[in-house]
C-alpha cells in the first residue's frame, strides 16, 4: 500500500467499507470515473446480505431480498443472466380468513369505513407525526391500523408502535390509484410489476421483477468484476482518523492508509465506534438493528400459501410473515416440492437464536399447523439464515439524530451509505442509484459556489 | 429469420438467437454535455434482431435531456449487433416491393431539396450510406457532374454500396481517407444515432467540409407524442440496442453549438416508422401472435399509410417523427 503514499501527485484512494450490493455499486462508479479504491470486507466473501445458497437437492435460500427490478439488471449489466418473475403477491391472514394485500382488506367493511374516514378527516401533521402509531391509525384509520400495521411493524422491529418513528410509515406509502394501476398491469402482462420497489426512480408497468441465475449474489459479481485487485476480503477496518473534522485515513492491520475520502456502508453503530478524532458521528452508536431468524423449510408440494408472501400480525404466530418463494420463482425448489421461509424477529443469544436448524424447523411445524393442517406430513427439513443486522429500527429517541446523519455524517470525506449505512433507503434498487448520485458528487470537482467541504475529496 | 431462434425456455423470457452471446458493454457520458448525471428512462431488448440475450437501459441526462443508451455495447461487438440480414444492409426492391419504390420517390424529393443552390460539379458527402441508397438516388435523379461518395464503417454496407457502382469508403469519418475542407454538402441520415461519439464525427465531417459546406442531419425525434407514449420500454426508435444518442430540438441546437457550426434550420420529418415499430415491440414483447406482428412491419403497406398520415398531423404542429437539421460551417 505504500505506493499510494510514494506517488503524493496521485490522489489517495478511497477506502469502501463493506463489499455488500453498496459497497461495490459505489466502488465500480469510483473506478469507472478513475479514481482509485480499496473496498475493504470484514467477511470471508462479497455480497453481504446479497449472498445465495444452494443446497444438493436443488434448493436455493436466499438471505433477504430474492429478486431485483429489470432495470437494476439492464444497469448492472447482467440482463442476459436473469428470468423475469411472472407473479407476485401479498395476502393477510386475520381472525381466520385471508385477504388479498392491499386491496383484498378493503373488502372487510370496518377496515374500509375507517380507511375513508382517516381520508376524509383532515389530521394536524404534528399529531400524525409523533410516532409510527399515530401515522398508521390517521392514515390508514384505527381498525386497519391496530389489528394489522401495528402488529406487523412491531414484531418486525422488535419494538412498540409508539416508540418508533412516524419516518418508518412515509416508507410505505404509495398512492392508491398507481398501486391499482400497477397491479393491473401485472396482470395483463403476466410480470410481476415492481409496486412499490423504488422511491428514487418512478414505476410504471414496464418495470417488473426478475432472478438473477444463481441468485443475488450475481449481482455483486458482476459489480466486482475489474475491481479484484482492490477488494481486501477478511480485512476489517479498525478505525477512521479524522483530524478537524476531515477524513485523514484508516487503520487495517495495525497500519494507517492515507484515504482522499471513506464510504461506509458497515452498520451505523460500528461506523460511530469506528471514527477516531471527531464526534460528530457519536450519536449513532445507539442505532439498532433488529435481529432475524429466517427458518427455510423444505415440504412436499407446491403452493401450500394462498400469495407468495403471507402476512400474519396476530400474535399467537411467533412470526410476522411466511414467504413461498417458489410462488414467484419456481426455480428455487425442485419440482414438486416448495420452500417457506419463517421470518422471526428476536435478539442476538435469546432463545430462537440460539436454536439449532432442526428444533427451528419443529418450532415453526407447531405453530404454523392451523394454516397448513398437514404440514407435518409435507416436512422434509429446515435450514435457518441469522443475521444481527436484518432490518434498521427507527426508534423516535433517535430520530433527530438520524435525520440528521441522512443528511450527511458532518465530517468531511465521510459518506455512509447503503441500506445499513443510512439507516433510511431499505430498498435495493434505491441504494444502487442513491450510491451512484453521491459517488458522482464525490469524485465531480466542486461548483465554485458550493461548500468545498461538503463535496470535495481531500488533495 | 425463424432459423435463428432457439426454443428458449419460456421463463427466460424472450427467445434468443442460437449462440447469441451476451455482448461486452462499456460505461458512458452524456456526449452533448459530457455529464454523467441521469435518469433511467427506459429497459429494453433487441426485439428486432434478438442479437444478443441482453437488457439495454435508455437513459436521460438531467442536464441536457439527450437520450442515451448506458452501459451500451462495446465497439467490439459492431460485427454481432448488426447482422448480415440488418436491413441497412440489404434494404432491396425485391425484399420490400411497393413500398420500397415509395419510399425512393419521397426521399429523392427530400433530397434535392437540401441540394438546391449546390454548385456545378459539387462533391457530396454521406456519412453512415449505408448500402448507398441515397447516394443511389442522388445519381438518379441529381445533376450528372456531381461527385458522389460514401463512407461507411460496415464491411457489408460498403461491399453493396460498390456493387451499386457507388464510391464508398470503408471506414468511419475519422479513420476513411477523406480530403479535408473539400464537401460543399454532408448527409447524416439516421447516423447520428448510430455513432458512439457524435461530437468527434460531427466535428470530423466539418473538417471535410468546404467553409460555407453544410450538413444535413436527419435523427429520430423524442419531442414527439410516439416517445412519450413509448419511452418506457417499447419505443422504435430506441432501436435496441443500436441507437446509442437519441436527440430533440435543444439536445440537437447543443450538438451544433459544441462544434461550432450555424444552425440553419432545424425543423421535423414526417416517419411512420417509429409508430410502426413502437407497436411492433409492443406485440412482440407481449407475445401476440405471427399474424398481427407482421401488421406491423416496414412491409405493410397499410400500417405505414395509416402512420404516415398520423404523422403527417403532427408535423403541421412542428413535432414529426423525424428531426432535420441543417448545420452551416462557418
Amino acid at each position: 500500500m505504500a505506493n499510494f503514499e510514494a506517488n503524493s501527485d496521485c490522489r489517495a484512494p478511497v477506502a469502501v467499507l463493506g463489499a455488500g450490493l453498496a459497497g461495490l455499486a459505489a466502488a465500480a462508479s469510483l473506478r469507472r470515473r478513475g479514481q482509485s479504491v480499496i473496498v475493504y470486507e470484514a467477511g470471508k466473501a462479497i455480497a453481504g446480505l446479497a449472498q445465495s445458497f444452494h443446497d444438493d437437492d436443488g434448493f436455493t435460500y436466499d438471505f433477504g431480498a430474492h429478486f431485483i427490478t429489470n432495470r437494476l439488471a439492464a444497469a448492472v449489466g447482467i440482463g442476459d443472466r436473469c428470468r423475469t418473475v411472472r407473479y407476485y403477491g401479498e395476502s393477510v391472514h386475520i381472525h381466520g380468513r385471508t385477504y388479498g394485500y392491499p386491496f383484498g382488506l378493503l373488502g372487510n367493511p370496518r377496515y374500509l369505513r375507517d380507511g375513508l374516514a382517516s381520508r376524509l378527516r383532515p389530521a394536524d401533521p404534528h399529531l400524525v407525526n409523533r410516532s409510527a402509531a399515530d401515522w398508521f391509525r390517521y392514515t390508514y384509520g384505527r381498525a386497519l391500523a391496530d389489528e394489522v400495521a401495528l402488529p406487523l411493524l412491531e414484531a418486525w422491529s422488535g419494538a412498540p408502535a409508539a416508540e418508533l418513528s412516524a419516518a418508518v410509515g412515509n416508507k410505505l406509502q404509495g398512492g392508491i390509484a398507481q398501486a391499482l394501476y400497477l397491479k393491473l398491469a401485472a396482470k395483463l402482462s403476466g410480470r410481476a410489476v415492481a409496486n412499490g420497489y423504488s422511491h428514487e426512480m418512478p414505476e410504471h408497468p414496464q418495470l417488473w421483477h426478475v432472478y438473477p441465475e444463481g441468485g443475488l449474489g450475481t449481482l455483486c459479481a458482476q459489480l466486482a468484476q475489474g475491481l479484484e485487485s482492490a477488494i481486501h476480503l477478511e480485512t476489517p477496518v479498525e478505525a477512521i482518523l479524522v483530524e478537524n473534522e476531515q477524513v485523514q485515513a484508516v487503520r487495517v492491520n495495525g497500519q494507517e492508509q492515507p484515504v482522499s475520502a471513506v464510504i461506509s456502508t458497515a452498520p451505523c453503530p460500528l461506523l460511530a465506534r469506528l471514527v477516531k478524532g471527531s464526534d460528530r458521528v457519536a450519536a449513532m452508536a445507539r442505532f439498532r438493528y433488529r435481529p432475524m431468524v429466517f427458518v427455510n423449510l423444505r415440504l412436499e408440494g407446491r403452493g401450500l400459501l394462498p400469495d407468495t408472501v403471507l402476512w400474519l400480525p396476530e400474535a399467537k404466530f411467533p412470526t410476522f410473515r411466511l414467504t413461498e418463494t417458489p410462488l414467484s420463482m419456481p426455480w428455487l425448489a425442485p419440482e414438486g416440492k416448495t420452500l417457506i421461509t419463517v421470518d422471526i424477529g428476536c435478539q442476538v443469544g435469546d432463545a430462537i437464536w440460539s436454536m439449532d436448524d432442526e428444533s427451528l424447523g419443529q418450532f415453526c411445524l407447531d405453530h404454523l399447523e392451523p394454516l397448513i393442517p398437514d404440514i407435518r406430513r409435507r416436512y422434509l427439513g429446515a435450514r435457518a439464515l441469522k443475521t444481527p443486522i436484518a432490518y434498521p429500527v427507527y426508534l423516535n429517541e433517535y430520530e433527530g439524530d438520524r435525520q440528521r446523519f441522512e443528511a450527511g455524517t458532518g465530517i468531511a470525506g465521510l459518506y455512509s451509505l447503503g441500506r445499513n449505512g443510512e439507516f433510511a433507503h431499505i430498498l435495493m434498487e434505491d441504494i444502487y442509484w442513491r450510491t451512484q448520485d453521491q459517488t458522482r458528487a464525490l469524485s465531480s470537482p466542486p461548483a465554485s459556489n458550493a461548500p468545498a467541504s461538503t463535496l470535495a475529496l481531500v488533495n | 429469420m425463424d432459423s435463428l431462434i432457439t426454443s428458449a425456455r419460456p421463463q427466460w423470457g424472450a427467445p434468443r438467437r442460437r449462440g447469441a452471446a451476451p455482448l461486452t458493454m462499456t460505461a458512458t457520458r452524456c456526449c452533448v454535455c459530457d455529464s454523467d448525471d441521469a435518469a433511467p428512462m427506459a429497459v429494453g431488448e433487441d426485439f428486432e434482431y434478438r442479437t444478443s440475450p441482453d437488457y439495454f437501459l435508455a437513459m436521460q441526462c438531467r442536464r441536457c435531456g439527450l437520450v442515451y443508451l448506458n452501459p451500451r455495447p462495446s465497439n467490439e461487438t459492431l460485427a454481432q449487433i448488426y447482422p448480415p440480414d440488418y436491413h441497412a444492409f440489404e434494404f432491396s426492391a425485391e425484399a420490400f416491393g411497393f413500398v420500397y419504390r415509395v419510399r425512393r420517390w419521397l426521399e429523392a424529393r427530400r433530397l434535392l431539396a437540401y441540394c438546391r443552390g449546390l454548385p456545378a460539379q459539387a462533391r457530396i458527402l454521406d456519412v453512415g450510406c449505408g448500402d448507398g441508397f441515397h447516394l443511389d438516388l442522388l445519381r438518379q435523379y441529381g445533376q450528372p457532374d456531381w461527385q458522389l461518395e460514401g463512407v461507411d464503417p460496415s464491411p457489408l454496407a460498403a461491399t453493396a454500396a460498390q456493387r451499386r457502382g457507388l464510391q464508398v469508403h470503408h471506414g468511419t469519418v475519422q479513420t476513411a481517407d477523406l480530403p479535408s475542407a473539400s464537401y460543399d454538402l454532408a448527409f447524416m441520415i439516421a447516423t447520428i444515432e448510430h455513432v458512439d461519439d457524435p461530437v468527434a464525427v460531427v466535428r470530423a465531417v466539418r473538417s471535410r467540409l468546404k467553409p460555407g459546406g453544410r450538413l444535413v442531419i436527419v435523427t429520430d425525434n423524442t419531442a414527439t407524442l410516439d416517445f412519450a407514449l413509448f419511452k418506457r420500454r417499447h419505443w422504435g426508435g430506441y432501436h435496441f440496442p443500436r441507437h446509442w444518442n437519441l436527440f430533440n430540438p435543444a439536445t440537437i441546437r447543443a450538438l451544433a453549438s459544441r462544434v461550432e457550426m450555424d444552425l440553419e434550420s432545424l425543423g421535423t420529418l414526417v416517419s411512420p416508422v417509429n409508430w410502426v415499430y413502437s407497436i411492433r415491440n409492443s406485440l412482440v414483447d407481449w407475445g401476440a401472435p405471427a399474424w398481427l406482428i407482421n401488421l406491423f412491419s416496414l412491409k405493410s403497406t397499410l400500417a405505414l399509410g395509416v402512420f404516415t398520415i398520423v404523422d403527417m398531423g403532427f408535423q403541421t404542429a412542428g413535432r414529426g417523427a423525424l428531426l432535420r437539421v441543417v448545420l452551416r460551417r462557418p
